[in-house]
């Protein structure tokens, strides 16, 4: 009987910590995929957090310097938009008023980007377009 | 219009679910009523369900081979153009080709144990409940994703597969692993479910389907490694392991039947753990459904999610009947499957058998919830969110450091309790093992603590096998008077059992060690490499040489040729590339990989190759220890078969006497 509660007791210790550790592991590794005027919004929130940002690159703003290997452009969802910095070559269907996600965090407001996925997105913007956001959304998905 | 394949493929699915609805029907009776003429029925039925799904199957085939795109499953997924094997493997590209490979899988199962199965006890409600598993799946094909339908317009041509599933060839392997693996260990659970309805829960069920359940087993390891060989080979990042919802859902169901074909043992020596065996294989089976039904349903998204569909629903109700259904039946027999034995003391094997149990659980839990948890949070506020791999690293490392502790350990234990004299020698060597491993790391320049663990637990484990291997061998050399080699080569025949899991065991040790070097020590870099030039790498100098372009079957290539200098010395070219299929939009960049024992080189190109440029630029990788995983996945995979080969009998009976003498 002793021994039952003892194993008992063990179980229930064993399985607080391990339930604290997965809650605190949790807490820190959850990557957010927001848009540019959830940001804009409240930049405080997701500072020095790694997320994922989507939206549409904006035309006319790629720049890649060959010799650095650095990509920057603005990516916008129509009501705000950001500068991204990413190292490495543009992956090979990223173009202008293309859908994409940026994956890694803000820095003094530059996205520093360590992935970028090219996502192909129903939304078509050119220039002063609205843009829908639910629709941009889900096509980023 | 004549007869088309379609409708043949229809008329075969449909023959086959009615039959299987037959033999359920009959099974049952003929299992209630201890009628053996329905019994045989049902038995025999279980052929002819095989052979309309083999129907099926062999119109699916012919269907893809000849270009019949009147077929929407063939329009929709297939393409004049592909190669061969192609169009063979298109049939589990998408959904419904592959739940009717699923069901054609199980038919196949279901028909061989009905006629090779002896005559027992717990035969017919087996059969039962694997023909009710079978009426879902034939369910699904005949009825929710028929991939029979018949186009009254046709395409004169189809899409192709998914690019990233054409790529490379073992897409040909790794599914078909799976689903033997899923579907062996179906065989358990209606043996389990059978022994629950029949009021024998003892350790029948886990003796009859033992090869069952360990044969599935190992296809299914073999089949997840195959599934990140894949990944290493096809996705351009040189990792193999994303934690990717699809990987992590594939995973649970590993980790609990590990648990299971573990704690069976406890069971066979001890009559401990009934219950608990029971629910592992409740767990196993209903965590199969479960991840078919998130990843065939949309619910997460993944690189290997196959989009929305009707299937979703239908295997989420699947899953509840399974869960509610298995747990009820566990439930109304509670009082049979109780414990009565006690554990005696902590410290012996069915004390580790248990905490390596335990482990494997919390595992599957922590997959689990990091897989689900993104729902749960979409659900409360409405955000998006993925849960990183830093989650699935940080928790549960520690866990699979103390699994190869326990690996190490457990096996040494004996029985009931641990004579401490013997466990003091034992752990006085491993330890020492484990001291020099770690000391040998930390000569190379390994500070990290989680390395160095690794690292000291593989000694640990290689001396425990030496121990195991020399306290079974060094006695019967010293009274039969041979050498020790022909001993143990005799030892390794007689002894299947354990001599199997001592090399998965060491398999095991080989995959930590791979993925310890891989995932710590990786080098991953873009370089631009200007034509002709060299440009200095690690150990390595790359050059580009030129770029190419050429067409295959159904497919064009377009990349560059690399030069690789070491030491001044051209070793290789390696040709990274990318892939275009068909009209696809959708690119598949191509890694070339030059594979070494102690580090891979891998280049894959990153953006586009365009001719007209004067350089290229390249993901470089040099990844150390990584070719030890796939290494280390056929040593898991012989002992495997080592283990299920049957031993001879007649040589067993004098090696019996000679260990009761050694004890006397």
């Amino acid at each position: 009987m002793n021994r039952k509660v003892l194993y008992g007791a063990a179980g229930i210790g064993v399985l607080a910590v391990a339930g604290f550790m997965i809650f605190q592991a949790l807490s820190t590794s959850l990557v957010y995929f927001i848009l540019p005027n959830e940001y804009a919004a409240d930049p405080g929130q997701f500072d020095g957090r790694r997320i994922r940002l989507g939206g549409i690159v904006t035309p006319g703003t790629i720049a890649f310097d060959e010799r650095d290997l650095r990509l920057t452009f603005l990516v916008t969802d129509g009501l705000a938009a950001f500068p991204v910095r990413h190292r490495g070559a543009p992956p090979e269907l990223f173009k202008e008023s293309t859908g994409v996600v940026v994956e890694g965090r803000f820095e003094d407001g530059t996205f520093v980007s360590d992935n970028v996925l090219v996502k192909h997105t129903e939304v078509y913007v050119a220039e002063g377009d609205h843009i829908d956001i639910e629709l941009l959304r889900e096509s980023l998905k | 219009m004549g007869l088309s394949l379609g409708t043949v493929g229809s008329a075969a699915t449909a023959i086959a679910l009615g039959l299987a609805v037959y033999a359920v029907v009959v099974g049952a009776l003929g299992a209630v009523r201890r009628d053996a003429r329905l019994q045989t029925s049902a038995r025999f039925t279980a052929l002819a369900v095989f052979l309309a799904a083999t129907t099926a199957i062999v119109v699916m085939q012919a269907a893809l081979l000849t270009d019949d795109f009147s077929v929407k499953y063939v329009a929709e997924h297939s393409r004049i153009d592909s190669p061969t094997w192609v169009k063979v493997v298109t049939m589990w590209a998408a959904l419904e080709g592959s739940v009717l490979l699923w069901a054609w899988l199980l038919t196949g199962y279901t028909a061989v144990l009905a006629l090779t199965t002896a005559n027992h006890a717990l035969r017919p409600w087996a059969l039962v409940v694997m023909q009710v598993v079978q009426v879902f799946f034939l369910g699904v094909v005949a009825i929710v994703a028929n991939p029979f339908i018949v186009l009254a317009n046709p395409p004169l041509d189809g899409p192709g597969a998914n690019p990233l599933l054409q790529n490379h060839w073992m897409m040909a392997v790794h599914p078909v692993l799976m689903y033997l693996g899923f579907v062996g260990l179906t065989v358990p659970f209606a043996f389990a479910m059978a022994a629950l309805i029949t009021r024998r829960p003892g350790t029948e069920w886990m003796q009859l389907t033992r090869r069952w359940t360990l044969a599935g087993w190992g296809f299914l390891t073999i089949g997840k490694i195959a599934g990140g060989w894949w990944s290493y080979e096809v996705l351009g990042w040189g990792g193999y392991w994303a934690w990717d919802p699809v990987e992590n859902v594939s995973l649970m169901p590993w980790l609990t039947a590990t648990a299971f074909i573990h704690s069976v043992q406890v069971q066979e020596r001890r009559r401990m753990l009934k219950s608990w065996n029971l629910l592992l294989i409740v767990l196993t089976f209903s965590l199969t459904i479960l991840g078919t039904f998130l990843t065939r349903s949309g619910v997460v998204s993944s690189v290997h999610a196959f989009g929305d569909g009707p299937v979703g629903p239908v295997f989420l109700g699947f899953f509840v009947f399974v869960a509610l259904g298995s747990l009820g039946l566990v439930a109304w027999r509670w009082d049979q499957v109780r414990d009565r034995a006690e554990l005696d003391a902590a410290v012996s094997r069915e004390g580790a058998f248990l905490l390596v149990n335990v482990l494997f659980l919390a595992l599957t839990f922590m997959v689990l919830i990091g897989t689900l948890f993104p729902l749960v949070v979409e659900a409360v506020n409405g955000a998006r969110v993925t849960v990183g791999a830093p989650f699935f690293d940080v928790v549960s490392l520690p866990m699979w450091m103390l699994v190869l502790f326990l690996m190490g350990i457990g096996p040494l234990l004996p029985w009931r309790r641990a004579d401490h004299q013997t466990l003091a020698r034992n752990l006085t060597w491993m330890t020492g093992g484990a001291a020099l491993a770690a000391a040998t790391g930390l000569a190379f320049g390994l500070r990290e603590v989680y390395p160095l663990l690794t690292i000291g637990l593989a000694g640990w484990n290689l001396v425990s096998i030496g121990l195991l291997l020399a306290g079974a061998v060094v006695p019967r050399a010293r009274l039969t008077g041979r050498g020790l080699g022909a001993t143990t080569w005799r030892y390794a025949f007689e002894q299947r059992r354990k001599v199997g899991s001592m090399i998965v065991h060491f398999g095991v040790v080989v995959i930590a060690l791979g993925i310890t070097g891989s995932s710590g020590y990786r080098t991953d870099v873009q370089l631009r490499l200007p034509y002709g030039e060299r440009v200095a790498f690690a150990e390595y100098e790359l050059q580009a040489v030129a770029p190419f372009s050429e067409r295959g079957p159904g497919r064009l290539s377009v990349g560059v040729e690399v030069a690789v200098f070491e030491g001044g010395r051209q070793v290789d070219v390696l040709r990274p590339h990318i892939n275009a299929f068909g009209t696809s939009s959708m690119t598949v960049p191509t890694a070339a990989v030059r594979y070494r024992p102690g580090h891979d080189l891998y280049l894959s190109v990153a953006g586009a190759v365009d001719p007209s440029a004067d350089g290229v630029i390249i993901r470089v990788i040099r990844s150390p220890l990584v070719t030890w995983i796939w290494i280390g996945a056929v040593i898991l995979a012989f002992g495997t078969v080592w283990t299920l080969v049957p031993a001879r009998a007649r040589s067993v009976p004098a090696i019996v006497d000679a260990g009761q003498r050694a004890n006397a």
